[in-house]
């Protein structure tokens, strides 16, 4: 499957699922270009999980459209091959070891890299003849990762990947997507979910921000950081500040306000010290970080431009 | 994708090849022995009145009878661990959303796993049920009850059939319920209540039965090797009279139906008066009836059946690629 | 060979980290001229950042001049950080721990210093905008 030179890496428009009683995503779209690695963020529930399932061709969605590379997920060898897709709970056939899976993979894809699981997993010590349902965690998600790896997808699509693993095993699993990433020239393209984003502002140059089954955020991190700031000022009304830009998040003492404010413009106002924002912040922010969250007032956030 | 069938069901077809050995083992010792008293007994049983002299004779040992009861458990346990587990336990243990993101197509990976294991339980069906139709040699040529229910489902194809049909239904169960121990209760349940249904009430009008009307004064024939569905007698106007079960019953026909003057000849012990009871109901235009499948239908009847059965396990094999290429993961 | 560390939690952005620990090793002699800075895998898989990350680096430092990417080999370092003269260091680090004396004695804590020297660069550096 060849893509167009600005054929988006991933896409979607509109997308929904509904279940029977739940909405799990609702008029999403997001636009991802080809060569970045993507952060998905949003609380439990918001929807990430069933974005990436969609994503990858394991769940259909209900309305809207998504496409990989210019095509729609579907049952279709030249589609799964560009793809690959870890799921949180790592499943991997827990009494087959790592060699045996990379039999499996040789057997069910025509692009496959054996050679470099072993030589991944041999830098990093991990036996490739021990089941793996033996393994530690980390250990399983390396060995998943450099299976997903393998199959040479265009496009790595990864749930909760870190979520259960302690810090060393966490920045070794980063080490290898970025190094993998690296390798690949620009034609790999990532997008991974996570609700730890302190690691998530130095690997990810791409950030879609999913709450309460909706988009809320989608851009390049640098946009992002350069368009938000942090309005610290004497407590005063705030509308107009409202007009100009759009106040995220505030949160107010007595004394003093703290905005959280997407920029339409310059500051005008000389009360209002201004201040970056960190990945954290805005991310935060939008999630409502003691107070109530930025979705449940603000319209229309997020929309790709 | 063969090469990962065969390797995730290495241990069951180990455990299986095992299991029939032992099988084997138990019918062909067990079988020689019958075989071996069947010819002894040939030379010294007459045939007369439609019965061998040898009939009630010991023929073969306790244990493969046992077992060739037990065979017919066969094709619903083929069913609980070749077809239950082929879907469900992916889906269930989630390594589904590992196969199903690999370059392989689910229709491929269906037809690859379901074809195998729909194979192999026709191969392991096929020879317990040769093992039993060999086994039940002696016995066949003895009694000549194959075509009869129970002796019918254990021998010939019809085993092959209901082995496929069982693998079939665990697999579509387990793909519905998404989870084996539903299933494996599915397979166990529909199996039974279907097997019953068809071998009680539909088995009997695969081909229309034949009746044949006899007279009391022809010599008895043989239905041997036939299916004997009902029988009874015909008045004389050719209608068969009500039958009852009481002790005072002939052919199963109430003493007091018949006309009396044969009533007083049938009711005495004496082989004169039974003669002349038989030649009383012939005179009164009695006849004795058989509804019955004639034993030549045998094989068609076994062809049939494994046919509704496979047809059955086509049908359940469709929904299965239906659900499984659309439902979510 | 020069190996990096990115602080998640110091608020400068990762690339410019790294732009800086290049210069401050070109100062302190762990680079030297001539010398390879480490391939953007081999960055990327020690560190855990972003490719890009480490490209920007290279690239903002390859502007500055003080590195050149030389194409199928890697990135080379061309030349030192334009620094004061020797000596300049020690002689404006006395007059400095003159005026912290000072200022301790004033009554400030180091916050407020810190606070005062921080808006004492921005200010030099808004009034070298204007001129």
């Amino acid at each position: 499957m060849t893509a167009a030179i600005d054929t988006p890496a991933i896409q979607t428009r509109g997308l929904t699922k509904r279940y029977r009683r739940v909405t799990a995503l609702s008029d999403c779209s997001v636009t991802i270009p080809e060569g970045r690695i993507c952060a998905l963020v949003g609380p439990n529930g918001a929807g990430k999980t069933t974005l990436l399932r969609i994503l990858s061709g394991l769940a259909r969605a209900t309305g809207g459209a998504a496409s990989i590379l210019g095509g729609a997920p579907r049952q279709d060898p030249a589609f799964l091959a560009e793809i690959g897709f870890l799921a949180q709970e790592i499943p991997l056939y827990r009494r087959f070891t790592a060699e045996d899976h990379i039999g499996f993979g040789a057997h069910l894809n025509p692009r496959w890299d054996g050679a470099s699981v072993r030589s991944r997993l041999g830098e990093l010590g991990i036996p490739v003849d021990r089941p793996v349902g033996k393994l530690s965690g980390g250990q399983r998600a390396q060995v998943a990762l450099a299976l997903t790896l393998a199959k040479r997808p265009r496009v790595l699509l990864l749930d909760e990947p870190v979520a259960a693993l302690d810090p060393l095993a966490r920045r070794q699993f980063l080490g290898t997507l970025t190094a993998a990433v690296a390798d690949s020239g620009g034609e790999l393209t990532v997008m991974l979910s996570s609700h730890l984003v302190g690691d998530l502002e130095r690997v990810c140059d791409h950030l879609v921000l999913l709450a309460a089954s909706r988009v809320q955020l989608c851009g390049d991190t640098d946009d992002l950081l350069a368009t938000h700031k942090i309005l610290v000022g004497a407590r005063k009304d705030t509308s107009a500040l409202g007009r100009a830009h759009t106040i995220v998040h505030a949160e107010r003492t007595e004394r003093q306000d703290t905005l959280l404010v997407r920029l339409s413009g310059p500051v005008i106002d000389p009360g209002y010290e201004v201040a970056d924002v960190s990945l954290e912040e805005l991310v935060l922010g939008y999630m409502g970080a003691g107070g109530p969250p930025a979705y449940a007032h603000l319209t229309a956030i997020g929309e790709d431009r | 994708m063969t090469w990962l069938v065969w390797r995730q069901y290495r241990l069951q077809a180990a455990a299986a090849a095992v299991l029939l050995a032992g099988f084997a083992a138990v019918m062909v010792v067990s079988g020689l022995q019958m075989a071996s008293q069947w010819h002894a007994m040939l030379g010294t049983c007459t045939t007369g009145g439609g019965h061998s002299s040898c009939e009630g004779a010991p023929l073969g040992s306790t244990i493969g009878h046992d077992f060739e009861v037990l065979s017919v458990m066969v094709p619903a346990v083929l069913g609980i661990f070749f077809g239950a587990p082929l879907v469900a336990h992916e889906l269930e243990s989630g390594t589904s959303q590992y196969a199903w993101t690999q370059t392989i197509t689910r229709t491929r990976w269906l037809t690859v796993k379901a074809g195998w294991l729909l194979l192999a339980a026709a191969v392991w069906g096929g020879a317990v049920a040769a093992l039993v139709t060999w086994w039940s040699g002696p016995r066949n040529a003895l009694y000549g009850n194959q075509f009869q229910p129970n002796y019918f489902d254990v021998q010939g194809i019809v085993p092959v059939g209901y082995a496929v049909f069982a693998t079939a239904l665990g697999i579509a169960a387990g793909t519905l319920l998404r989870r084996t121990l539903p299933a494996i209760a599915v397979v166990i349940g529909v199996f039974i209540g279907v097997r019953l249904f068809i071998s009680d009430v539909v088995r009997q009008h695969y081909i229309p039965a034949v009746t044949s009307h006899m007279s009391f004064l022809s010599t008895p024939g043989t239905l041997a090797r036939s299916w004997d569905l009902a029988s009874g007698i015909t008045g004389p106007n050719g209608q068969p009279l009500p039958q009852s079960s009481s002790v005072n019953s002939f052919n199963g026909v109430p003493l007091a139906s018949l006309p009396h003057a044969c009533q007083v000849l049938i009711g005495q012990a004496s082989r004169q008066a039974m003669v002349a009871g038989d030649r009383c109901l012939d005179a009164a235009g009695y006849r004795v009836y058989d509804v019955y499948q004639p034993a030549n239908r045998y094989w068609a009847f076994q062809g049939i059946e494994t046919g509704v059965f496979v047809a059955l396990a086509a049908v359940l094999l469709a929904i299965t690629y239906a659900v499984v290429r659309r439902r979510d993961a | 060979m020069i190996s990096f560390r990115v602080d998640g939690r110091s608020g400068v952005p990762p690339y410019l980290q790294l732009v800086q620990q290049v210069r401050q090793a070109l100062r302190m002699g762990v680079l030297d001229v001539g010398d390879q800075l480490p391939t953007v895998r081999e960055v990327v898989a020690a560190v855990a950042v972003n490719p890009n990350t480490v490209l920007k680096a290279y690239r903002d430092l390859e502007r500055e001049g003080l590195v050149e990417a030389r194409a199928g080999q890697g990135t080379f370092v061309r030349r030192r950080p334009p620094g004061p003269p020797p000596g300049t260091h020690s002689r404006l680090g006395r007059s400095l721990a003159r005026w912290v004396r000072d200022a301790r004695d004033a009554g400030l804590d180091d916050e407020s210093i810190e606070s005062l020297l921080r808006v004492t660069l921005r200010a030099s550096d808004s009034e070298e905008e204007i001129a």
